[in-house]
């Protein structure tokens, strides 16, 4: 009975494309910008997210992200080494400072300050040159955004820069993920950097902390809190911290909320006309067939299976849409770093079937109110 | 939702007949009022006999048909087909019961339009569960025994009024059921393919241990009946080889 | 639905192949794609705490290595040109032991001059003895001679004052002669002074002088012209933050290790605190930094090793906090 089911709905060829068409747009929009949305936000995250040793981080309370930190003195690294349970945390410096390329234009940075003797704060990946470039004098390494923005006409190793009157000179690419402004980073030893930040009071932004166990590192964060009065986040939690204050600061997830939502409701509009139309079409069919001796169980699973192939083919069709827009655009280095998480396609996947089981349900209601009796008027 | 019966009401049944109502009233409500369309209705339909039931629209002939084949509970009485008392079957058994042993014909034929002849045929043998293949030869034997045969991969918008016709019959006899329910098989042919499908439905419905029955009000065709029912007002007033005078 | 291949529909069959190949190749692309958030461990290794202290209550702290007896900055009590530098950076040297020597020429001058002046005294206080004795002699004859008239009145009381004047001029050339003595022992003094010595046993760890340049007592010039200090063993200096210094089980020893050597941890043995509570020298600051912190220091010796410390050397340490070995 089921290829009977298929074969009519495939058999009005233009409604089967409308409902493949309503399924795939409704998944490709919802996919794709909640995609965007997700990664847009994460770029709150990926000042946490470049660091990968650190198990949690230390600040003072007020600060918020990696971008809005207020500096500590510098005994807060060892007041942070004390803790039992910390296996070790170095110092980690970031502060906004101005550079003046060899054109004499003049940029917005942020320098990195990394741990002097382990280098501990930098990217994993380097896309050109090595970490231990920082043991020569005065040098910074750029990221690539930085590398983009500044030099985009060729490399910039060995470029020289003047920061806050001082010379740098990159030495090396690191292959970070930008941050939500795309600022262009300039990483730096931590005592170098005290010399290209302006000197305030206190100029320890963060400490890093590798934890003895890093499973239990929230236990530990919060001993962290409890015995030096600063503010310890896990990972994941300032990471958190990053994306929530994008949310709270920016009209990001009203604007794709509007869109995904906009994208449910055109699919729910196209593929319930749709599908009602096609049930209304068959309605007579659909009652022979119950005359004849079709069970409303067979009916349901017929309904089932047709919404089923629709939602299958219209889905893959929007995720590949996705993955391919995705994908084409990966090489621009605004959408570096972008990825589609494995929860946005179950979203998507959760509203086609939210779609389609509302207007089966509807277009079965008529199915099955149908009496077989009224096939013979 | 079977309605209590009023056994007590109810006289035997000959275990001869294929269809036996006893009593078969069935009211319609409409707003307020409520129409009883048909009034204790006693009939045995005698298998082997092509039954025609003729009556003028509103007479209440499609609501004992539907009574009669399953696919519509009467209000009081007992309906029994081959000696099986349907309406006290569950609903699903009633659905396999109409599967197993009812052929309909509808007037629409109401065949699928986006499956073939064959397959439009092989409908009941599907539902009932089997392989499709199977099915599709039965129902492409069938079909040339209904000289149709080499229309059996077209879908019914390719075919004629007649063609769809015998698919209809075709889907109708595949599935070898005791009771075949035609609904105005000849309304919209021309008196010769009418009389054709009528010599067909005579030829291959009415087998021992058959029956028939046909709604129709065409009386080009009256003279082919083995019996003629005439329903009027929700009562039989005539039971004959023929038609009364002043029809 | 078993595939019919020469009737292969597009609908049926050939879109959700496409479909599901899409949404395989999709997952590939998704889970291919996923960011790389793994923790890694740090390529060098970071100062850590011990493993004894993995879990206890602790103490971190950073300093400074130190000679034992600090170091000690060379000065000079007289300016001058340097004639000589007797020393290197890295030199052990014994107490007492010359380090340089300032221009002395004007000091032997002096101390020439004086010891003239002594000669000239000494000649002096002979030709006033001879003359006394010569007038001694005269004054005796005189008085040896009865008769009055051989001698006049006037020749006795002449011989009398010769006598009486040579005496007095031999006390002024002995007057004279101390004084040149004292001259000449001024004289040595300085030239003493012009010559620089170690204070005590131990290592020069840093020479700001050359040979010819001008050290002067006036200050003036920053930088000390020779630091030493005894570098067998070697102490550090260790700063801990004035709200954790209650907790620091003074007397414990302490877990170090150098900057960028931190699996190298030694342990060294507590010498003692220092009494005054002093605001936190940033070390990687510039001078002009305004600072709140205060921090106590903590002395530490360290144990013998093989040029692992360095004087000046940053330092982290790692201390048990006090209770913690219950």
């Amino acid at each position: 009975m089921l290829w009977i089911a298929i074969r009519m709905l495939t058999g009005d060829a233009q409604k089967f494309y409308g409902l493949v068409f309503g399924i795939a747009f409704s998944t490709l929009l919802i996919t794709q910008q909640l995609t965007i949305f997700v990664n847009l936000i994460e770029r709150g995250a990926s000042g946490t997210y470049n660091v990968s040793n650190a198990d949690i981080w230390v600040m003072d309370p007020v600060s918020r992200t990696t971008d809005v930190a207020y500096a500590m003195p510098a005994t807060a690294l060892d007041k942070v080494r004390s803790v039992p349970g910390v296996e070790w945390a170095v110092p980690h410096l970031r502060s906004q400072a101005s550079v003046r390329t060899k054109d004499g234009d003049l940029e917005g940075v942020a320098v990195i300050g990394v741990d002097d003797a382990t280098l501990i704060g930098l990217p994993k990946r380097m896309l050109e040159g090595s970490p231990d470039v920082l043991s020569q004098p005065d040098s910074v390494i750029i990221d690539d955004v930085g590398m983009t923005r500044m030099f985009p006409d060729g490399s910039p190793i060995g470029e020289r820069l003047e920061l806050n009157d001082q010379r740098a000179v990159i030495r090396g690419i690191a292959d970070a993920i930008p941050s939500f402004t795309s600022t262009v980073v300039l990483y730096t030893k931590y005592s170098q950097a005290l010399n290209y930040v302006p000197g305030t009071r206190n100029r320890l932004s963060f400490v890093l902390v590798g934890a003895e166990e890093p499973a239990q590192a929230k236990a530990l964060s919060e001993r962290i809190e409890r015995e030096t009065g600063l503010k310890a986040q896990t990972r994941d939690e300032f990471a958190q911290d990053g994306i929530d204050f994008i949310i709270e600061n920016t009209g990001i997830p009203l604007n794709f909320g509007i869109t995904v939502a906009l994208g449910f409701i055109v699919g729910v509009a196209i593929v319930g006309l749709t599908f009602s139309l096609f049930i209304r079409d068959n309605i007579k069919q659909f009652g022979a067939l119950k005359a004849i001796g079709v069970t409303n169980a067979k009916i349901r699973r017929m309904v089932a299976v047709q919404a089923g192939l629709v939602g299958l083919t219209g889905y893959g069709l929007g995720v590949l849409g996705t993955v391919i827009f995705i994908w084409s655009f990966s090489a621009d280095p605004t959408f570096k770093g972008f990825y589609i998480p494995w929860q946005i396609p179950l979203i998507s996947a959760l509203a086609v079937f939210v779609i389609l089981a509302l207007t089966g349900w509807l277009a079965l209601r008529n199915v099955l109110k149908t009496e077989p009796a009224s096939v013979f008027r | 939702m079977g309605q209590p019966l009023d056994t007590t009401a109810i006289g035997g049944c000959n275990p001869e007949a294929a269809i036996c109502t006893r009593e078969v009233t069935r009211d319609f409500r409409a707003g307020q009022q409520t129409i009883t369309v048909l009034h204790g209705i006693d009939l045995d339909i005698r298998a082997g006999e092509l039954t025609f039931l003729v009556g003028e629209s509103g007479s209440g002939k499609t609501t004992l048909i539907s009574i009669m084949c399953g696919i519509l509970w009467p209000t009081l009485g007992e309906v029994k087909v081959f000696g099986t008392d349907i309406y006290e079957l569950g609903d699903t058994e009633l659905v396999e019961f109409r599967l197993n042993n009812i052929g309909f014909i509808f007037q629409q034929y109401n065949l699928i339009p986006s499956i073939d002849a064959a397959n439009n045929a092989a409908v009941p043998l599907i539902a009932q569960g089997m392989d499709r293949i199977e099915a599709r030869e039965k129902a492409v034997a069938m079909l040339e025994k209904l000289n149709i045969g080499d229309q059996a991969s077209k879908l019914p918008s390719q075919l004629s009024g007649g063609q769809q016709q015998r698919v209809a019959i075709a889907r109708a006899l595949v599935h070898e059921p005791r009771l075949v329910v035609c609904d105005e098989p000849t309304a919209a042919l021309d008196a010769t393919s009418g009389r054709r499908v009528m010599d067909l439905l005579r030829e291959v419905a009415v087998a021992e241990d058959r029956a028939c029955i046909i709604v129709t009000h065409d009386n080009r065709i009256f003279d082919l009946a083995d019996r003629i029912l005439v329903l009027e007002d929700g009562k039989i007033t005539h039971d004959g080889k023929d038609m009364p005078e002043g029809h | 639905m078993a595939l019919d291949w020469k009737n292969l529909s597009f609908s049926r069959q050939i879109l959700p192949i496409i479909a599901v190949i899409g949404l395989i190749a999709a997952a590939a692309f998704i889970l291919a794609g996923l960011p790389d958030r793994e923790l890694s461990e740090p390529e060098r290794e970071p100062p850590r705490a011990p493993e004894a202290l993995a879990n206890e209550a602790r103490v971190a702290g950073s300093g400074v290595v130190e000679p034992s007896s600090e170091t000690i900055q060379i000065g000079s009590a007289l300016s001058g040109l340097i004639t000589d530098l007797l020393v290197q950076p890295g030199d052990r040297v014994g107490e007492g032991q010359v380090l340089f020597t300032v221009d002395d020429r004007a000091a032997r001058a002096q101390l020439r001059e004086a010891n003239a002046a002594i000669a000239e005294a000494r000649a002096s206080i002979a030709e006033a003895r001879t003359a006394q004795a010569t007038a001694a002699r005269q004054l005796t004859l005189y008085r040896n001679v009865d008769d009055p008239a051989a001698v006049s009145r006037s020749e006795v009381i002449r011989a009398e004052g010769e006598a009486s004047a040579a005496r007095e001029r031999r006390k002024l050339a002995e007057a004279r002669l101390q004084a040149a003595q004292a001259r000449a022992g001024s004289a040595q003094t300085e030239i003493g002074r012009l010559t620089v010595r170690a204070p005590i046993a131990g290592e020069i760890l840093a020479v700001n002088i050359r040979k010819g340049e001008y050290v002067s007592t006036m200050g003036g010039g920053s930088q000390p012209f020779i630091e030493m200090g005894q570098t067998q063993p070697l102490h550090v200096r260790i700063d801990i933050d004035e709200e954790q210094a209650p907790r620091v089980a003074l007397g414990a020893p302490a877990t170090v290790s150098p900057r960028g050597a931190a699996d190298r941890q030694v342990e060294a043995v507590f010498v003692r605190a220092e009494p005054l509570v002093v605001p936190k020298r940033s070390l990687t600051n510039s001078a002009a930094e305004r600072v709140d912190v205060r921090v106590l220091q903590v002395i530490y010796q360290l144990p013998e090793t093989e040029g692992l410390f360095r004087v000046g050397q940053q330092v982290d340490a790692y201390i048990a906090a006090r209770g913690s070995d219950q």
